[in-house]
């Protein structure tokens, strides 16, 4: 092993990797929000009585996440050419489209893994279908599946930087630039390896320390 | 089917060979290293289990390109050695899917009973005869649905080699349509090839799960 | 019992931490006996009896199995345990194997015994609990009570000195309770050493020759069956009694 290590380039390019990194979190950010939004929707029908919700939600399941994201991202960027979109928009449309499939089965398992006693107590006792799913079923529903929820997360910052292939600035191709540039491969990829890294950590462990999140304690049982 | 790919069938076909020449190296190397990591960490073997966990906990924190990145230039460029594309890809999904299915093992393993382990003990069985004959081959049993959605996964993940320029499916569809230049058409079609591996391997995985759950 | 108990327990203490589980217990097993030991739950029954074949370790006192020490540092637990057996509460089948699989495979892997011998072994066993019809049988098509029995002759079949059995009947559905009761009954009358943890006093009363009470992890009382039942010495066995039986 004679290779001989040299950071500063690294520090020279502090502001072209601090950009990476930020467009990195927001385009997470924003394909985050999305996918929740429609992972919860698609996996609220795939949870539902309707066969024909059903059958859709699950074709939309398996057609999404059975595509490589690399595939979402060059068919986006292409096919929506014509519209001109900037390469972030596509980026976040493929993202989006492919997260929320993942996200879409937990929340499917979430719901299923309330207890149908659960939702006719709650009925029951005269609460509205819709709040019965509200302040019944989905905070129940959120507890069990935030760790996966977690995981989804910090899978889908790793998954951002696919978004490099189409020419968005962030992290993953900020690096391929510095690199080309300085010939510090080891240093380029490792730097970039452990902010990835850092921000997977500090996001996974973050969203489980939300509110609403975790458990509520229980009684310790009598042993 | 559409002109563009009958013309290009033998070139996109070759593609399609590598990526499931690709998913298969990924898939026995990744599940015999993530075994082993797995094992390690389950038996709390010093230092080693120590290792493994470092080594998954680091491994699940990287983006498959940048991991790809690392075993193409990085690791190259510090041991002074040439590497192919295709080998340093295949190097990079053994490394990548190794470290989840020692997660999704570790599982497996951490959800037999302890009753179960108790029981094998107290016929007499030494704990290395417990672990193989009663743990290790229901844990395996259990973990087959992970696993499997794991290999799809890396099934997937293998067209991120077409970034480090293998010529595997998706590199294959890109530079036949930088040729042709029919990007919805033949993009089209390499997802629904996708589409149709991935269901035909987790297919296999549902059926293997059935076959082995038939009973228990 | 004039010669030497099988079982001997002094002074035994376990502690997790701070909390004690086993406080200075001491009981001998002799050649045919059959101990029930019983006590309100929490009290340290199971885990007493699974120091008996080290399945829990114990820090203070000496616990001997014909004069071996269970704890000892060069004690072949594996050996020990092979003249030992056990049932659990969850009766704890290997569910990816048969009933008969589950029956051979410490004859197989323990005794060394061919496969030809591990299998008529495992048969004649299963003809003894009832279960030779459904040896082919993977545990969770069989009812607990037959998965009870399944784990009786799996322990059967190394032919130990003893028998334990740890609350062989508490996660079993009523009206199975008395097929393994049964098959234990049996045993006892063929002369089988055994220490049997369970509430069920109608079977200690028919079976034990002595009953160990327990209660906060000491034994309370260690009395013949007939003297335990008629006068309990002690008020919180008397209370234990009043409240299991009249139930």
């Amino acid at each position: 092993m004679d290779y001989t290590f040299d950071w500063s380039p690294i520090w020279n390019n502090r502001d072209l990797i601090a950009e990476g990194l930020l467009i990195t979190i927001a385009l997470s950010l924003v394909a985050l929000v999305f996918a929740l939004v429609v992972g919860v929707l698609v996996g609220t029908v795939s949870a539902s009585k309707s066969r024909i919700g059903r059958l859709v939600a699950g074709v939309f399941v398996e057609c999404m996440r059975n595509v490589p994201l690399l595939i979402h991202m060059y068919f986006w960027y292409m096919a929506l050419a014509f519209l001109r979109l900037p390469a972030f928009s596509c980026a976040v449309l493929g993202l989006t489209l492919y997260s929320s499939a993942y996200v879409a089965e937990v929340v499917r398992a979430g719901i299923g893994g309330v207890s149908r006693g659960q939702t006719q107590a709650a009925q029951a006792t005269g609460l509205s279908p819709l709040k019965v799913r509200f302040l019944i079923v989905y905070p129940q529903a959120l507890r069990n599946i935030a760790p996966s929820l977690a995981s989804l997360s910090s899978q889908l910052i790793k998954d951002s930087s696919l978004a490099s292939v189409i020419a968005v600035g962030e992290l993953t191709y900020q690096a391929g630039a510095i690199e080309g540039q300085t010939f510090r491969t080891f240093e380029v990829y490792i730097t970039i390896a452990l902010l990835y890294l850092a921000l997977v950590l500090c996001v996974s462990r973050g969203i489980l320390a939300l509110p609403g999140m975790r458990h509520a304690p229980r009684v310790a049982a009598d042993a | 089917m559409p002109d563009v790919i009958l013309k290009n069938l033998p070139f996109l076909m070759s593609g399609l060979g590598n990526t499931l020449l690709l998913a298969f190296i990924g898939i026995v190397g990744g599940t015999a290293t993530g075994l082993i990591l797995a094992i390690l960490r389950h038996l709390r073997v010093p230092v080693l289990g120590r290792v493994a966990l470092l080594y998954t906990e680091i491994v699940r924190g990287i983006p498959l390109l940048v991991m790809l990145f690392i075993c193409y230039f990085a690791l190259p460029a510090l041991f002074g050695y040439r590497s192919g594309a295709f080998q340093a890809s295949a190097l990079g999904f053994v490394l990548f899917i190794a470290a989840y299915l020692a997660e999704e093992f570790r599982s497996g393993l951490r959800s037999i009973r302890t009753g179960l382990e108790q029981a094998g003990l107290a016929t007499g069985l030494r704990p290395a005869q417990v672990f193989r004959l009663i743990i290790l081959p229901q844990a395996l049993r259990r973990s087959v649905p992970p696993v499997f959605s794991q290999y799809v996964r890396l099934l997937k993940f293998t067209s991120v080699a077409s970034v480090i320029g293998v010529s595997e499916l998706t590199g294959s569809a890109l530079l036949v349509n930088a040729r042709e230049f029919e990007p919805v058409i033949i993009l089209t079609m390499t997802a629904l090839t996708y589409l149709v591996i991935c269901s035909i391997l987790s297919f296999i995985g549902r059926v293997l799960y059935a076959q082995l759950q038939i009973r228990t | 019992m004039s010669q030497s108990p099988k079982i001997a327990i002094r002074s035994l203490s376990k502690s997790y931490g701070a909390t004690e589980v086993l406080h200075d217990c001491s009981i001998d097993v002799g050649q045919g006996e059959i101990v029930v030991v019983c006590g309100p739950s929490g009290s340290g029954k199971s885990t007493l009896i699974k120091c008996i074949n080290g399945l829990e370790p114990y820090q203070k006192g000496s616990l001997t199995f014909e004069g071996i020490e269970v704890g000892g540092a060069k004690t072949d637990l594996p050996q020990l345990r092979s003249r030992i057996g056990m049932v659990f509460q969850s009766f704890e089948l290997y569910p990816h194997m048969t009933a008969l699989r589950n029956v051979m495979l410490a004859q197989i892997h323990v005794l060394g015994r061919s496969k030809s011998e591990a299998i008529s072994r495992s048969m004649q066993l299963l003809d003894r609990v009832g279960l030779a019809e459904h040896a082919s049988a993977y545990p969770a098509n069989l009812s607990g009570g037959q998965q009870q029995r399944v784990a009786i002759a799996r322990a059967l079949a190394l032919d130990p000195d003893v028998m334990l059995f740890d609350e062989p009947t508490s996660a079993l559905d009523p009206e199975m309770i008395n097929e393994v009761l049964d098959v234990m009954t049996r045993l006892a009358r063929d002369g089988m050493t055994m220490v049997v943890v369970t509430h069920e006093m109608g079977f200690a009363r028919k079976v034990a020759t002595r009953v160990v009470f327990m209660d906060g992890g000491r034994i309370v009382e260690d009395r013949p069956t007939e003297a335990f039942f008629s006068a309990p010495e002690t008020e919180r066995a008397k209370e234990f009694l009043s409240r299991i039986i009249t139930h």
